[in-house]
Parts: C-alpha cells; structure tokens; sequence
C-alpha cells in the first residue's frame, strides 16, 4: 500500500497521468446516463406512463432506506467481482450466477449444520472458487469456451439447487423454503448512528478491498491485468496468460461464493423454492461489473446504484400499477446505456484477442 | 509493342503519418507477362500492389487496365475488372469445405448461381487449368500448398485476368513451389497475367519474363529477365549511399557471451522456420543478423528469449546450459530481449511505470507477492532519465508517447536491469531519424561497455553501420558470417535474397 504522506499528492498525479481517460470516462457516463433516461421516458410516453411521475419514484424511493439499499446491493458487489477480475483476465466469466448458487447452498448447509458462521464462508469461498476453476480448466486445457461451458453449468446448479431446496434440505415446518440458517450463524446488523449497516455489506466492502489489493498491488493482480491487455506482451516478460486465466477464474468464482455466503447468513436467511432470492444476481452482477468498468471500488459504488434502481423499480410496481416488467425495462434501458461504450470496447478487444490466440 | 495490362502512372503515397511510401512510380505490365516484383522490406512492394488491388487510394496518379483509366474505390471494383490478389495470408474459411469456400466468393460476382453451378464452373476451370483441387475436403484439412490452389481457383472463377502473388512461396515447401510454377506457365499459357512479388532472386530470375525493382518507394528499373543476372538484381535491390553516420570505436570482442547450436525451431503452423541455426556471439561486439523479414529471425529471436519451443539444438549463455531454462530464468540469468514490435514489448494502455516493471518485476517484488511500486518509481524514474524519454510523467499510460519514446521505454528498461547479453530486434522500426539515431548510439555505447549485443534487423543500412560482424539469415539458415569489411553491398543482397555469390 502507498506510504501514508504523500498519499494525495500521488492521487492527483495518478489522475494528472490520466486526466485525459478519467475526462473521456466522465463524459461519456453522462452521455450515457442522459441517454439512458431520455429513451427510457420516450418508451414510457409510449407505454401510456408520466416519465417524470415514474422517474420520481424510482429515485426517491430506491435510495431513501440506506440500511436496506446497502443490505440488498451486497451480493452484487461480488458477483460484479466475479464477472469483473476474469474479465480483466481477458476471460468472460458469466458463470458467476451458478458460482453464487453454490456458495448460498454451502454456506446455508454448513450454517445449518455446523452452526459456524466463519466456516460457512469459508465453504462457499471454496465451492465458488472450485466451480470457476472448472471452468477455466475446460477453457485452458481443452479449448472450451468458457461462456458456453457457465451456461451449461448455470442451468445444472439451477436445477440442482431446486431439487436439493424441495427435497433433502426442505423446511418440513415451511414447505416453501429450505432449512433455515440458525440466529447463531447469521451476520448481525449493525446500528450505526441511526443507519441499519449489515454486517455483510461491511464483509463485501473488505472483500472488495481485498480484491483491489490484489488487483493493483500483488504481482497476481499485474500478471492478470497484463494477461488480459496484451497476453503477447505476457509471454514475452516469461508470465503465463493460462495461469492467469486460471487464476482470475479462482478468485471470481470465490468472490461469487462468498456473495451467496453473505446473502443467505446476512439476509435471507433460507433459500425459497422458488429460487427467487438467488435467480438474476449473477447475471445483474455483469452489467454491474460493466458500469464500475471492472473496478472493484467502482463496482462497490455501482452496485449500490443499481440496488436502489431495483428497490425503486418495485415501488413503481406498487405505486403507479405498472406491471413488474415495466421497471426491469427501464433499469435494462439505463444499464445497457451506461455500460455500453465500456462494454463495447471491452467486448472489441476480447474478439482481437481471441483472434491474436490462434 | 505487346498490349499492356496494368498501367500504374506516377504514382505516389503519401500516409497521413508523412511517411512517403511510393514516389512517383511507373509500372506497367504486359498482358500475358509473368512480371516479378522485387524488392526489400518497405521498398513499397505491397503498398503498390495494395494500390493495384483497391485497397489503398494513391496520393497521386493514374491506373490503366487494358488501356482503360480505372479509379477503384475498394477490391470490388478492381475484382469488376478482372484483377485478382492471392495474400501470404490465406483469406479460406477454414471450416469450410473447398466448394462452399468457391461458392461464397463465386456469389460475389455472380448472386443468382446455385451451388452446383459453381461446382460445374470450376470443374471446368480446373480441367483446364490443370490445377487439381479435392472441391469436397474441409479447407483447414489441406496442405498449405493445396490451400493456395483453392485461392488461385477462387480469383480465376471470378474471371480475373491479372492475378497478384503476394511471397507466394514463402509458405510452401520446394516440392509445392515446383507445382506453383508449373501451373504459372500453364496460366501463362492461358493469356493470364501474373504479377509475382517477391523478394527471392532464383525464383524472380527463372519464372518471370519481366522484372520491376523498387527500392525505398521508388522504383528503380524494368528489365527484361533473360538480360540480367542475379548479381545485377542484387545490386538494384540493395545499392544506396549511406545516409547516417554513426561515430565507432573499432570493436574489442572478448569473452565468448552466447552459444548457439544448431539450433531448430518451429513456427505457429509447424513448419520449420530455423533450421539448425550457429551463431558465437561476444562481449563489447554486435553482431547483426541480416535479412528479408519472414525468414526465421523472429522465431529465432524467440527461441533465444525461451517464449518458443526449441526442439533441437542448444543455447549456452556463458558457461550455463539454457536450452531448457524459463523466459524468466533467461532474464534473471543475464539475458535481455527487446522484441521487435511494440504491440508486444508494451502493455499500450498500461502506464510508462507498470510497462517498465513487466521485466524488472522480480525487483519490486516483497513477500507473498506484494508489489513495491515505491521502487517501481525510482526504476521507472532511472529509464526516463538515462534514455531521455519525454513523458509528462511515469504514470502517463505509454500509448500517449510518441514511437520513439516507447522504444526507449522498451531498450531503458532493460538496460537498467544491466543484463550481459542484449537480443535487440528491428530496434528502429517506424521511428524518426533523431529517435533512430539516439537508439544506435544507445547499442554502440552499450558495445563499448562489453556488453554482447544481436541484432536482428531488416533495415540493411543498420545493419550495415552498427554491426561489427554480419550474419545473413535466408529461410531460417545462415547464409554467411563474417566482417562488414567481407561483403559488398552486392554480395549481401544477393545472400539476403538466397543465392550464394561467388
């Protein structure tokens, strides 16, 4: 870590370096952001709805209870995680999702079980990290596509998860969820100066820093982030852009797994049978991972945006009688227009370097 | 007079960058010709034929085909008229199977053919040609020289009347290359006209009837081929008045640095691109590898560096066996490699400071691989004042600096690594003369420490001036080596385009 004098002075000499790419950033979030929302109104004024009306209550009640938007952006955080290190990679992690199932289902059994909340982290880090390793192994030692491979095993965990909710590990007392997580094993929330702060939010931000760290300041980090700009540029200073895959595939699925630790300990306490509570955060995690444009303190910040979105697209739902499509619409709208541009070169150079491979 | 078939007329390229690739070039072949194209790396070759083929507009001039003034605004255009380009790169779908590949560039010309009628047509094609092609086999299944008939036969069924061969026998085999020029003649035959490019002397000297030699962008003579010799072409291609001078101590070569022997090495198809290469390279000398690009010295240079697989042969770096040392351990043992494309040495969107630690890592490096970039700085700070690299800070990511800045970022940070032997490739590649210059002296300097320098160069002129012994690298073989002093000018090109002078 840099030395604390100075810390500043480095800071603006960072951003002085980069002032060019942090001003064509900011620019072109606004853009985005701008555009996002003026063809989400259209698309209302289409639809039959006020914008401003529904603009109104999407932002003042998306973000008005902190406790309850930090508590809910917490699984995203490492989901976008889990997306964002392959990625910087150069691998496309979208199996994030079921690396999420496996980490909620280990941690809830072990918390169940065992009734240690620490070892039921510990067992839904491994569980996700080993279902991400699977999956870079198939990419690096026999050339599958890692996305295709994360959308075959997406679906088996689904499955898995379902069966395994309802059948062996189903609440006999409450037949519409699994067994639950014992008072002992969950993470506490905090009250802090009023504000409801979840313990596990508190975990994914360390987690989140600790991936920074890693990230920027271990040579794992500079391998991977090498690996994934220039794997050219990695053979020749003798590093090894497989092992970097396999890596960065290690430390997204952990983090994905420790998000559905957090989520089942520091939340939900059960999983539904449904599987409503877990189905989707992997996926919004990508489009997250894409607006912190892979940072993961940036991510932190994005995935409490987009938490509040989803909290206040439900209350548009509530208040203005739109059917729950309409805010799934409008978040998808100002997403995929806030992630665009970064998303596109992201994608763009991932083809290049697909190409330059073989 | 024969009736010409191209007519390019004072033509002239100018990139946007300044850099003058074709001044005023006259080129004008015959139809029914085969007409070489020769010339060195950046002689304007391609640049000219790119031209020919719509890909590139000139600056300046006038295109004529059969007499006709064209002015194509892509291949399509030049395709309308009948030229057809055959790339060292294959442009095959390689999933494809032969048919399916002539089907889809048959559509092109013709929207309304069925697949059978294609099959029909070039059947026909074939059968007179005399080309044979298996039209049901998967492309990537074929052999390289296979694959190139497919490419011959696509242009011909689209009807082309010129046909342009970009090197193409740099990719095939002598057994293939015998097949490339009995089915030329047979084109010949035919009435097709057929520009070759190459930079190949006996292949230019026995298949073509006419010869274009450019040099430096521009173009130096037409000759009849039956009125020349080998030696004549030679010296066309490579006469020149040097234009830099460097200042040199004649040099004190001492303990024998580098080993290498016999060394094998394969390229990306599996193909042989070093075959059974020697070299003895010495501390305070450099010693220059001489030749066209394409024929080893890439391959060569990464065999050296321990990012390609050696399967034969030995590297021995003073009295240490390297062959089967990491890249790593290649570095930390005393060995530098400065590639010669700055796509690979530089990380482009990383800042100067990360770009300058990609070598020296194992010195910023504390437990459990936690990063020191407090000592990244100083490292990073020691390159950009020893090189004189202009940057407006360490952190600027290096694809903000100009060419010149990002090669001294690339030579800087190996130099402060102070390793013993440098493996330096194409070091001034696209740079301007006062970067080119301060990089020569940079090596000389180096030299002058007793520090064992290669390089690997296609700029003759570098070689030339900096080299305290030539090596002519020629399909992955060693020509010869000996002192600058031991060649003239004639007898390099010669070497440097196959043939052994004597």
């Amino acid at each position: 870590m840099p030395s604390k004098d100075g810390f500043f002075q480095k800071l603006r000499a960072r951003f002085r370096a980069r002032a060019q790419d942090y001003g064509m950033a900011a620019l072109e979030v606004f853009l985005s952001a701008a555009i996002g929302f003026l063809a989400g109104a259209l698309a209302l004024l289409v639809l039959g709805y006020d914008p401003l009306k529904v603009y109104e209550v999407l932002f003042s009640w998306g973000y008005t209870d902190i406790g309850y938007l930090l508590l809910k952006s917490t699984p995203l955080i490492m989901t976008a995680i889990a997306f964002s290190i392959p990625a910087l990679a150069g691998v496309f992690n979208i199996g994030g999702e079921s690396q999420l199932y496996v980490g909620a289902l280990l941690g809830l059994l072990v918390a169940y079980y065992i009734h240690n909340a620490p070892l039921a982290i510990v067992a839904a880090i491994l569980g996700g990290a080993g279902l991400g390793l699977f999956i870079a192994l198939l990419r690096v030692y026999r050339g599958i596509n890692e996305v295709i491979t994360a959308i075959m095993v997406n679906w088996i965990m689904y499955w898995l998860l379902a069966y395994l909710v309802t059948g062996p590990f189903n609440n006999p007392k409450l037949p519409q969820q699994s067994v639950p997580v014992p008072k002992s094993a969950q993470i506490p929330v905090f009250s802090i100066g009023g504000v409801n702060i979840a313990g596990s939010f508190i975990l994914a931000v360390i987690g989140a820093l600790v991936i920074y760290y890693i990230v920027f300041y271990t040579k794992t980090g500079y391998i991977m982030r090498v690996s994934g700009l220039s794997p050219a540029s990695a053979k020749y200073a003798g590093f090894s852009p497989e092992k970097a895959i396999l890596t960065s595939m290690l430390i997204g699925g952990a983090a994905a797994g420790f998000g559905g630790a957090l989520l089942v300990l520091g939340d939900v306490h059960s999983i539904d049978t449904t599987l409503s509570a877990v189905y989707g955060l992997g996926f919004t995690g990508i489009g997250i991972g894409l607006l912190g444009r892979n940072n993961p303190i940036g991510i932190i910040f994005a995935a409490i945006f987009f938490s509040g979105l989803l909290i206040g697209g439900q209350y548009v739902e509530l208040f203005l009688n739109a059917p729950p499509n309409l805010s799934d619409f409008l978040i998808g709208v100002i997403v995929i227009a806030l992630s665009i541009p970064y998303a596109y070169r992201f994608i763009i150079s991932w083809i290049k370097r697909r190409r330059m491979a073989k | 007079m024969p009736e010409p078939a191209v007519e390019m007329l004072h033509i002239t390229k100018i990139y946007p960058d300044g850099v003058v690739a074709l001044r005023d070039v006259d080129f004008v072949v015959y139809k029914g010709e085969i007409h070489g194209l020769l010339g060195e790396n950046g002689a304007g070759k391609t640049t000219l034929m790119r031209i020919l083929y719509g890909e590139i507009k000139p600056t300046k001039g006038e295109i004529r085909i059969f007499g006709k003034k064209v002015k194509f605004r892509g291949p399509w255009d030049a395709i309308k008229h009948g030229i057809g380009m055959v790339y060292q790169k294959f442009t095959l779908v390689p999933t494809f199977t032969v048919i399916e590949n002539l089907h889809l560039s048959h559509l092109a010309i013709n929207p309304k053919a069925t697949i059978s009628e294609t099959r029909k047509k070039a059947e026909e094609l074939m059968e007179t040609v005399g080309l044979k092609v298996p039209l049901d086999t998967v492309v990537e299944d074929l052999p390289i020289g296979v694959q190139q008939r497919v490419e011959i036969i696509k242009t011909l069924l689209r009807d082309a009347k010129i046909l342009i061969l970009d090197e193409p026998t740099s990719v095939l085999t002598p057994i293939e290359t015998e097949e490339l020029f009995k089915t030329l003649a047979r084109l010949k035959e035919l009435g097709i006209t057929v520009i070759f490019i190459t930079h190949k002397l006996k292949e230019v000297k026995r298949v073509t009837d006419r010869i274009t030699v450019l040099r430096r962008g521009r173009k130096i003579d037409t000759v009849e081929t039956a009125k020349v010799t080998e030696v004549d072409l030679a010296r066309m291609m490579v006469q020149r008045e040097i234009v830099l001078k460097i200042e040199k101590k004649p040099a004190k070569p001492g303990r024998i640095a580098l080993v290498i022997e016999d060394l094998w090495v394969r390229d990306e198809r599996g193909i042989d691109a070093v075959k059974g290469v020697s070299l003895e390279l010495r501390e305070g000398e450099i010693l220059g590898i001489a030749g066209v690009q394409g024929n080893g010295q890439r391959e060569l240079a990464e065999a050296i560096a321990g990012i390609r697989k050696i399967y034969k042969g030995r590297i021995k770096l003073y009295d240490k066996d390297i062959t089967r040392f990491s890249t790593l351990e290649r570095y930390r043992n005393g060995l530098a490699y400065v590639p010669d494309s700055r796509a690979v040495g530089l990380v482009l969107d990383m800042s100067l400071r990360e770009n300058v630690v990609l070598t020296n890592i194992y010195r910023i490096l504390g437990k459990l691989g936690y990063l020191d970039w407090g000592k990244g700085d100083e490292i990073a700070r020691k390159v950009v004042e020893e090189l004189e690299v202009v940057t407006p800070s360490i952190l600027t990511p290096v694809k903000y600096l100009s060419g010149g800045n990002q090669q001294k970022v690339m030579v800087g940070r190996e130099i402060v690594r102070e390793p013993q032997v440098f493996i330096v490739a194409e070091p001034t590649q696209g740079l301007d003369v006062g970067a080119t210059e301060f990089i020569r002296k940079m090596l000389v300097k180096l030299r002058d420490e007793g520090k064992a320098i290669l390089l690997i160069s296609t700029d003759l002129d570098e070689i030339l001036q900096l080299s305290d012994k030539i090596a002519v690298i020629y399909e992955g073989k060693i020509m010869a080596v000996g002192k600058p002093e031991e060649f003239t000018l004639e007898k390099l090109g010669l070497l440097m385009g196959g043939v052994h002078a004597e």
